[in-house]
């Protein structure tokens, strides 16, 4: 299902809030057209960091990011997604005090003027819960219908490249494998996904392949299907060995 | 309550709340509250006084009264300039000082400090160029017309009420129904966010300052009208803009025009029972009180 | 060097140190703790009117004049300022951090329009006179007088400043500046947290009216004019040049601005001719405005800057409260 062609990639990626506190510190990542990547690693490795720094959300340092052959490293984060890179943040996803139908409509404003009402529409079709009651405030939804109108959301613009920040967080069991199945889905269509996530198990069970995020670099990575049984997986998140810096007093 | 009293405070009234719509979404969106929105009403009375005496040394007709009013075509023409200008003064001061605060990611605390300054500044401009002494736009009197009921009010009057009203309508669909109004509710519910899904920040912040001050910019040019044109006009109803803004909650335009009128009207009120030397102190008892009773104000929600 | 140049040096410190009491005070509330004070000119002036009427000899159609003696008159200013910062912190300090500005504000509209209009206890549009000067005796002898006058200003200094650096340096100052400097540990903290800052506002707002009390007994005469919100932009301006959090700072502001204040003051009478002085006042306002926003822009931490008081011992506290509240991001 993956093609070869590049869709997302990062190099030497150096990149954090402060300008002397790098927490991504230097990461190479390629993502092929097509793939589903999922980006693991313990708490504080930086991984929601890294996403971010992607979206434009986080000041990047040095190295770079781009979209397929375009440079989009100095693209500023509100014209990311008119080239085709969607993101959802892990939490405050959606406008809770506006309605579902709003939500939608201020992502297809930078769509053509004709082209709106037809997208809309395609999300509809694609998540009836949604459609059931457009004009719902969003704050009124649960925490996995929250999450559906985030991802459609994201998916108004048909973007190249969708990156979610932990979309499980906070939510059930049955719900996460619910949010994940649909993850699939969308992914099936030709989406490359980029997930970040603390499930491993749910996150390993869709993904293409896996890449694991350690103090800011690139520690790891291999095919989803054989990472769950490697012992670099149990070492980080099993608490075999803790990273320094959380044990310091 | 004395009807004469009544049309004082929705004059009043919608004069302040004109001034709170922009305190409110400059509050909303730029999450600070600005002490230089005032100046704005001033600086925009004071435009139109500008534009509408050049207009008049160009062509006396142009002073020549319309109809019932007591202003010639001078005054609605440079009225729209005045907008303008305004507008392109408070775009001026984010550009000089709160846009680079904002690029430093200055507190809140240190951006009102700024507006602050910013009042001081743009205040004792308007006293060192046109000196404090009142002015006006008009010589010509009015009579008051009885409107029934023991009502009366000038043609003046009922025009600047009735622009308030379409401009409050205005601005309120602005907000609910076009693509730039959601965008504005975004940006106030969640800047971030609003980056996320594509949404233009500074563009919104420019919208946002340029919609303030034009109708603060009204406000002034009606106050000139109905009272008088004087530096301080902006800083005296700072406090009113506040308390409107506040009682009737952050981000509302509705209820900061209606809280704009209960403030209006309670200061009539009060002129009526407790003395005119009193009006001022209207506004910080409701402030008190809304902090008190319903801090979230009369629309807002809980923080 | 001649007796009225002593003279005039020793008026002109003597009135920058009543600045610089002010500027301490405003230093407990904004530089120690973060809370925004938009209503100085208010509370300076409660400190004043309460300590003038304490002080001064009964009066004919004016309510008080109780004649009782300078340091009980000092005293009632600074407790009545603070009593009103208390009320209006405890109003707002729980809630965002510009309603505290905005409520602060309206105070200094209130008490301006209360000495306007209260006539029977403030004397109305022409104040209070007559309010009885330290070392009154020796008013015969203009520079020992003034001499005199500038010793207790720099005792009355000496010992707030003092009393200010203990403060800061308490357990209660640190935790006041850990309040400030970290969410987190604010949060942490709930409740106690805007005990502590309602704390610092109310002694910062009584340090501003003991400087109105000390001011008012100098200059002997007070009126509502003296308390316009342009007092309370120059404390202010004082305080960010000299850098907020720094008493020593907060002192040479007051001097400094002070200075400033009078000598551009003295060029603007012999610059412009006296029809337009009023309108070359206004000039020099926007000057010290632009001032202020340049300082703002270029460098917010003031001339002298903070001191880092906060112990190490503090800065770990912290940095572990923010591990336990949010162990998933790794920015905080």
């Amino acid at each position: 299902m993956s093609g070869q062609v590049v869709a997302l990639s990062t190099r030497a990626l150096v990149a954090g809030y402060e300008r002397d506190l790098p927490i991504v510190r230097g990461v190479d990542l390629d993502v092929k057209q097509g793939e589903l990547v999922v980006v693991l690693g313990p708490n504080g490795a930086g991984k929601s960091t890294f996403v971010k720094a992607i979206a434009g959300l986080v000041p990047i340092h040095s190295g770079t990011t781009a979209l397929g052959s375009l440079d989009i490293t100095a693209v500023p984060a509100h014209e990311k997604i008119r080239h085709g890179l969607a993101f959802v943040p892990q939490t405050e996803n959606i406008f809770g005090t506006m309605s579902i139908n709003d939500n939608l409509l201020l992502a297809a404003n930078i769509l053509p003027k004709e082209k709106r009402a037809r997208r809309i529409a395609d999300l509809y079709a694609m998540f009836p819960d949604l459609a059931a009651r457009p004009s719902l405030r969003a704050g009124q939804l649960s925490g996995g219908q929250r999450q559906m109108l985030a991802v459609a959301r994201a998916l108004i613009v048909e973007p190249s490249v969708l990156i979610l920040d932990e979309p499980s967080a906070g939510l059930s069991p049955k719900i996460v494998s619910e949010v994940f199945a649909r993850l699939k889905q969308i992914n099936e269509t030709g989406v490359t996904i980029v997930l970040v996530e603390q499930n491993v198990k749910a996150a390993l069970a869709i993904a293409d392949r896996a890449v694991i995020l350690v103090e800011g670099r690139l520690r790891h990575e291999g095919p989803a299907a054989t990472l769950g049984d490697d012992p670099i997986v149990a070492e980080l998140y099993l608490g075999a060995r803790r990273e320094p810096k959380t044990v310091t007093p | 309550m004395n009807p004469q009293a009544l049309m004082d405070g929705l004059i009043t009234g919608s004069m302040i709340g004109l001034g709170a719509i922009g305190v409110t979404l400059t509050y909303s969106i730029l999450r600070f509250a600005n002490f230089a929105h005032g100046e704005f009403i001033s600086w925009g009375a004071y435009f139109a006084l500008a534009v509408s005496s050049a207009l008049g040394y160009l062509s006396g007709g142009l002073l020549t009264p319309i109809g019932p009013f007591s202003f010639g075509w001078s005054l609605p023409i440079s009225a729209v300039v005045a907008v303008a200008l305004t507008g392109g003064l408070a775009l001026l001061v984010d550009a000089l000082l709160f846009g680079r605060l904002r690029a430093q990611r200055g507190t809140v605390i240190i951006m009102v400090m700024a507006s602050f300054g910013a009042a001081l500044t743009l205040r004792s401009l308007l006293e060192f160029i046109f000196t404090s002494k009142p002015a006006y736009y008009s010589k010509a009197l009015q009579i008051a017309l009885p409107l029934g009921g023991g009502l009366r009010a000038t043609p003046d009057q009922m025009l600047s009420l009735a622009l308030a009203v379409v401009l409050v309508v205005a601005v309120h669909l602005l907000l609910t129904r076009t693509a730039i109004g959601r965008s504005m509710r975004a940006v106030s519910e969640n800047q971030q966010l609003s980056g996320v899904v594509g949404i233009d920040v500074r563009k919104v912040v420019r919208t946002v300052w340029v919609l303030g001050a034009g109708l603060a910019c009204v406000a002034g040019v009606m106050a000139g009208l109905l009272v008088q044109i004087r530096p301080y006009m902006g800083f005296d109803l700072l406090l009113p803009l506040f308390a409107a803004a506040i009682l009737g909650g952050i981000g509302s335009v509705p209820g900061a025009m209606l809280a704009g009128l209960i403030v209006g009207l309670a200061e009539a009120l009060a002129v009526q029972f407790v003395g005119a030397e009193w009006r001022a102190a209207v506004a910080f008892v409701i402030l008190v009180l809304v902090l008190l009773v319903r801090p979230q104000g009369l629309f807002g929600r809980p923080e | 060097m001649s007796v009225e140049l002593i003279g005039y040096g020793c008026f002109f410190l003597t009135m920058a140190l009543t600045y610089a009491i002010m500027c301490l005070g405003l230093n407990v509330q904004w530089g120690q703790t973060g809370l925004f004070n938009v209503g100085i000119a208010g509370f300076v002036a409660i400190g004043a009117y309460v300590s003038a009427l304490l002080t001064t000899p009964d009066t004919a159609n004016r309510f008080g004049g109780f004649d009782m003696p300078i340091l009980v008159g000092w005293l009632g200013g600074a407790l009545a300022a603070a009593a009103i910062a208390f009320l209006i912190g405890a109003l707002t300090i729980r809630l965002r951090s510009d309603y505290l500005a905005i409520a602060t504000f309206g105070v200094a509209v209130t008490v301006q329009l209360c000495a306007l209009n209260l006539e029977r206890i403030t004397g109305g549009p022409f104040g209070i006179g007559f309010i009885p000067r330290p070392f009154a005796s020796l008013a015969g002898d203009p520079l020992l007088f003034s001499l005199f006058n500038l010793g207790v200003l720099i005792v009355v200094i000496t010992l707030l400043y003092l009393a200010l650096e203990r403060l800061v340096r308490s357990p209660w100052g640190r935790v006041l500046r850990a309040i400030r400097e970290d969410e987190t540990a604010a949060l942490a903290l709930g409740k106690s947290a805007v005990k502590f800052r309602l704390q610092a506002f109310a002694i910062g707002g009584g340090i501003m009216g003991l400087a109105g009390a000390v001011q008012a007994h100098f200059i002997g005469f007070i009126a509502p004019e003296n308390y316009l919100p342009m007092l309370t932009f120059q404390v202010w301006a004082m305080l960010i040049v000299g850098g907020s959090g720094n008493n020593r700072g907060a002192i040479l502001g007051a001097v400094l601005v002070w200075g400033l204040w009078a000598a551009s003051a003295g060029a603007v009478a012999g610059l412009f001719p006296p029809g337009q002085q009023a309108r070359a006042a206004s000039l020099q306002i926007v000057m010290i405005g632009v001032a202020l926003c340049a300082i703002l822009l270029l460098r917010p931490r003031g001339i002298l800057g903070e001191e880092k008081v906060v112990s190490r011992h503090l800065g770990k506290l912290s940095s572990a409260l923010r591990n336990d509240a949010k162990p998933a991001t790794p920015k905080q």
